[in-house]
């Protein structure tokens, strides 16, 4: 149970607490107000991985079954993994079928065979459900199909009918910051700066470097002199009221980047070992965060982390013996930070991208797709599973709109909504942080979207 | 002047005890710099002429008409009337420094306001199409940061910073600069994905701005990146077999933000309620979908053009296609029914017109330009009087953008002493109070350029040209900030974007434009590096009081609260030497609350 007390107790060096976003719940513009009163007795915490560029995931999970197999390698050519290099994961999926790993994720096959780590296959953006006739008699897609900021936005906004600045984290914010004690720091946390996922219109992310103590600071005012000189302007009184607003905006930022290095500095010290790379130290960072939980006054916190450069039109092959590797293994050292910290089973880790790759080839890479597959990790997770449906892979498949790029058949809706309602959401509330939730998961349906959370 | 290694010492001496909470030296500045290398934001240019903010000048006065005849011994100005032109130079330009604002005392806002409209043009695409050309010849070496082929999609940045920190057509800069905010593209959803869509539509902007609104509202639609934008790019008249209809996008957005907004209008701006006392709607559902039938059958323009080509040209105007135009009558605004049989173009003049003669465009887009430029709430009489202006430019035409100009910033509520109305005032976009510090504190370049990626900006301060999140700009101007704003019934748009990682940041960037010296300045490779030179305020600075006041006009056009003089001036007696006391000085002005908000 967090004690909201033992934050607020804290002394403000300025002594005014100053949040200007999440101070007004009264005047949330919402119909429905029920989350933002209720308060949560555990804490949970949502951790985005942005894959950036449009991971092509269909070399991350491929099938490994020999007819498939035969048929992934007669699609791909040179961008094909041989069968015998894959990772096998055990069992077999809802399908029938069997898939492996890239031969460089043992970490995560490990994670898989301990039922940590699940896959959602071929999920993406949608605005109903299509296929391939549909597309091309023109049934309405998500705006921008193949566009990196369009796709990348909709991942994040869970609208891919309009272009929106609010994210489904930020929506859950409006709704849900509320049960975080009042003391401007926002239940979004990101490790990447601004982002779409963690922006409302009531909120926005508090952003946080990976390194030192995260909070962005008033250079300097950890000494005496600058913080005396700084306190000195800002005693000053104003005689219009937006200057007072924005000294009240100020001031509170500052307070709140103090406040936030002083309890992350308070919270329990995390021992697990990271590696050097930004994707393990950003994670460092994160599993801090929430080891100072009780210190920030947080029953419910996001976290959003961008990994750069997954859009390989060249060199796909090498790119991703490079670079799966860092996701991999920075996963499995945020399970054991998690593990050590005793929160593995409240923290909900799930990766997005762009897209999904052009299975064919352009002869370096692959370009721009539509589907793709994820991952989910957690202690709440239903590991060891692949959902969704993973395609039937065939040059005439009915999915195909070109090049092998495969409509999605599960909706980012539907893989979010199961997120979003594991996280405290209401069923009732669903739409205010998925608008089009409804036309993939219905509001009488009492079995979860995907099946993957317990 | 001090070298770098006095400096440093100096600093050290002084300021040991809390070298801390001293810019120079700290890891955060050090990761700053590494930063700005590696995106390669930077700089640039000593040089060329105009180098170190020498705005606009003498050859400019001699091409207008404006009879404007010089005293060989010009009249001192007087202190309020160096406030009055600060202020002025706040609103109309990127920012002066006190020589200019001098300048522009002497000259009269009337007769600068005539000669800016005469300036050339300082267009962006051309620098950025050279700036390509160059890359492609091979000019910039492998090992630059950006690398080549990273290059050409960052110089719209590079051109626009270039643009806002020395050209001379100030005016114009800042005016479209606004526009941009209201018709608005950006590189978030694709545009940035190519080199020349964001510059060139500048330019349309740049262009129009002292033109007419027709003029500048049909370029803008008939523009490839509003049409890549608000995907009236390729867009085909129905087929209803196949259950595809117009899109609706483009004709949605044009009349909500770009022409008439959502309810009509009073020629004040106040809207008009109907028996129950609702707003009543400027249009219907039913009126959008007419519109998205006009703008159907345009694709992209230029060599083989033919409608549905893939291939984009963002540099030359959409075609029309007809046999990709919606046919038949489409019933406009007002009654207003565009024939049938008509060809898409004329289809697409006759609901330009239809849109340009609306009432609501002259108190909508007039609002707005006050609300960029010079206050948040204008009184319904000052909104009437600039769309006066906009119906009627005095001349009987109609939406002539330099009537409109002049009303928005020679209104008597605008000129009128700071203080006489308790609602005036607004907060300054960060991005400006970024160019400002540039120019009126002498930025110099070590290249012929003053470029800047402005990333590391962006990303501190939630804003960058063109690079607004959603079509609905960086700010709503209707946003009212929760507290006691709003319980006062203002609007605050920038308010908006005033987050608290963005406020810490403006500050700290303000503090690392103000040390450059010691710290470096903004860098990239290969266009060098630029910083601003404080050695105006260091001579200032003997005298506490006298630099207080000097900042007090160039920043803050006399509105500097009494205690906040006190604040600033308690801690600059305590500092010495001269060159810090005037640094210390202008990072405390920068970052208080009198500077963030003009009055």
């Amino acid at each position: 149970m967090v004690s909201r007390r033992s934050f607020l107790g804290h002394g403000c060096s300025l002594g005014v607490a100053a949040t200007t976003l999440t101070s007004s719940m009264a005047t949330l513009g919402f119909a429905r107000q029920a989350a933002a009163q209720q308060s949560f007795s555990d804490y949970k915490a949502l951790v985005c991985v942005c894959l950036n560029g449009g991971n092509d995931s269909y070399n991350m999970l491929v099938p490994v079954d020999s007819d498939q197999h035969t048929e992934y390698e007669s699609i791909r050519t040179d961008l094909a993994l041989e069968q015998s290099s894959l990772l096998t994961l055990p069992g077999a999926s809802n399908d029938g079928r069997s898939y492996g790993l890239h031969p460089n994720m043992s970490e995560t096959f490990d994670l898989y065979g301990d039922s940590d780590i699940a896959f959602i296959a071929n999920v993406g953006t949608l605005i109903d459900y299509v296929d391939a006739a549909a597309v091309e008699a023109g049934a309405r897609v998500p705006l921008g199909i193949g566009s990196h900021n369009d796709q990348i936005a909709q991942w994040q906004t869970a609208r891919p009918d309009k272009r929106v600045p609010e994210g489904w984290g930020g929506r859950l914010a409006d709704l849900m910051q509320g049960v975080n004690a009042d003391n401007g720091i926002s239940m979004n946390i990101s490790l990447a700066g601004t982002n779409a996922f963690q922006s409302g219109k009531r909120t926005v992310e508090y952003a946080i470097n990976r390194d030192g103590d995260g909070a962005r600071r008033i250079w300097g005012y950890e000494g005496e002199w600058k913080k005396t000189i700084i306190d000195r302007l800002f005693e000053a009184e104003h005689d219009h009221p937006f200057r007072r607003e924005y000294k009240r905006r100020l001031v509170g930022a500052i307070d709140t980047g103090e406040r936030f290095v002083e309890a992350i500095r308070n919270g329990t010290p995390v021992d697990t070992t990271f590696s050097e790379g930004d994707f393990s130290a950003g994670l460092r960072q994160i599993a801090r965060v929430i080891a100072a939980r009780e210190q920030f006054g947080a029953s419910r916190q996001t976290f959003f982390i961008n990994v750069w450069g997954w859009d390989h039109h060249d060199e796909v092959l090498d790119n991703h013996v490079r670079m799966l590797p860092e996701i991999s293994l920075g996963l499995a050292e945020f399970k054991s930070a998690l593990i050590e910290l005793g929160v593995f089973d409240q923290v909900s880790t799930f990766t997005i991208s762009d897209f999904g790759r052009t299975l064919t080839t352009n002869g370096k890479g692959s370009d721009h797709g539509w589907g793709g597959h994820q991952m989910v990790m957690g202690g709440a997770v239903r590991g060891g599973q692949i959902y969704g449906d993973y395609p039937t892979l065939s040059a005439s498949s009915p999915l195909d709109v070109g090049r092998g790029v495969y409509v999605p058949t599960t909706a980012v809706d539907q893989y979010f909504a199961e997120l979003a309602l594991w996280f405290g959401v209401s069923q009732t509330d669903l739409p205010l942080v998925l608008p089009n939730v409804r036309r993939f998961y219905s509001a009488s349906d009492t079995s979860p979207p995907l099946g993957f959370l317990a | 002047m001090l070298t770098h290694a006095n400096r440093k010492s100096i600093v050290n001496r002084r300021f040991r005890p809390a070298r801390g909470a001293v810019a120079p030296g700290s890891t955060a500045i050090r990761r700053v710099v590494t930063w700005l290398s590696v995106w390669a934001v930077g700089a640039l240019l000593i040089g060329c002429g105009g180098g170190g903010g020498g705005g606009s000048s003498a050859p400019a006065s001699q091409n207008t008409a404006a009879p404007t005849i010089t005293p060989l011994i010009q009249a001192q100005p007087t202190e309020s009337e160096l406030n009055a032109a600060s202020r002025f130079a706040s609103r109309a330009s990127l920012g002066m420094n006190y020589d200019q604002i001098r300048a522009l005392s002497i000259k009269g806002h009337d007769s600068w306001l005539e000669e800016q409209f005469a300036l050339p043009v300082e267009y962006h695409d051309e620098m950025v199409a050279d700036l390509i050309q160059r890359t492609e010849d091979g000019e910039f070496d492998e090992a630059t940061q950006p690398d080549p082929d990273v290059l050409p999609f960052v110089f719209r940045r590079y051109v626009w910073w270039h643009r806002a920190l020395s050209s001379d057509d100030v005016l114009r800069q800042r005016v479209a600069f606004a526009l941009s905010e209201i018709f608005v593209v950006s590189e978030v959803g694709g545009l940035g994905d190519t080199e020349r869509a964001l510059p060139n539509f500048y330019d349309v902007l740049l262009a129009r701005a002292f033109g007419n609104y027709r003029s500048l509202l049909r370029a803008v639609t008939l523009h490839p990146s509003m049409g890549f934008y608000l995907s009236h790019v390729n867009n085909s008249k129905a087929d209803p077999d196949n259950n595809i209809y117009p899109d609706e996008n483009f004709a949605r957005e044009n009349m909500q933000l770009f022409s008439i907004g959502l309810y009509k209008m009073n020629p004040n701006g106040s809207y008009q309620y109907d028996a129950n006392g609702d707003p009543i709607p400027a249009y219907t559902d039913d009126d959008i979908r007419e519109f998205a039938k006009v703008f159907t059958g345009l694709s992209w323009g230029g060599e083989n053009a033919r409608f549905g080509r893939k291939w984009a040209n963002y540099v030359v105007p959409m075609e029309m296609f007809d046999e990709y135009h919606e046919p038949g009558v489409k019933k406009l605004l007002n009654g207003f029914e565009v024939p049938a049989g008509q060809t898409g173009m004329e289809d697409i003049e006759d609901a330009i017109d239809n849109i340009f003669n609306h009432a609501n465009v002259g108190p909508f887009i007039g609002r707005q330009l006050i609300q960029r430029l010079v206050t948040s709430n204008p009184s319904p009489e000052y909104v009437g009087r600039v769309a006066e202006a906009f119906a009627d430019n005095g001349l009987g035409v109609r939406g002539d953008m330099k009537a409109v100009i002049r009303s928005v910033l020679l209104d008597p509520e605008a000129t009128a002493d700071p203080g006489t109305y308790a609602q005036f005032g607004k907060l300054r976009e960060p991005i400006l109070r970024i160019v400002s510090i540039g120019r009126q504190f002498h930025i110099q370049s070590t290249s012929d350029y003053f470029f800047h990626g402005g990333y590391w900006f962006q990303n501190q301060l939630r804003q960058h040209p063109l690079s607004s999140p959603s079509v609905f700009n960086f700010f709503l101007p209707s946003h009212m900030p929760a507290g006691e704003i709003a319980e006062a019934n203002l609007v605050a748009p920038e308010f908006q974007i005033t987050t608290n990682p963005a406020v810490i940041g403006i500050s700290n960037l303000a503090q690392h434009m103000i040390w450059a010296d010691e710290i470096g300045g903004v860098q990239s490779p290969p266009f060098g590096e630029m910083s601003v030179n404080l050695h105006e305020y260091g001579v200032l600075a003997t005298d506490v009081q006298g630099l207080i006041d000097r900042l007090d006009m160039v920043l803050t056009y006399g509105t500097l609260s009494e205690a906040t003089r006190d604040a600033i001036g308690a801690t600059l007696v305590t500092i010495a030497d001269p060159v810090e006391r005037a640094k210390w000085a202008i990072y405390l002005f920068l970052i208080s609350p009198d500077f963030a908000v003009m009055l």
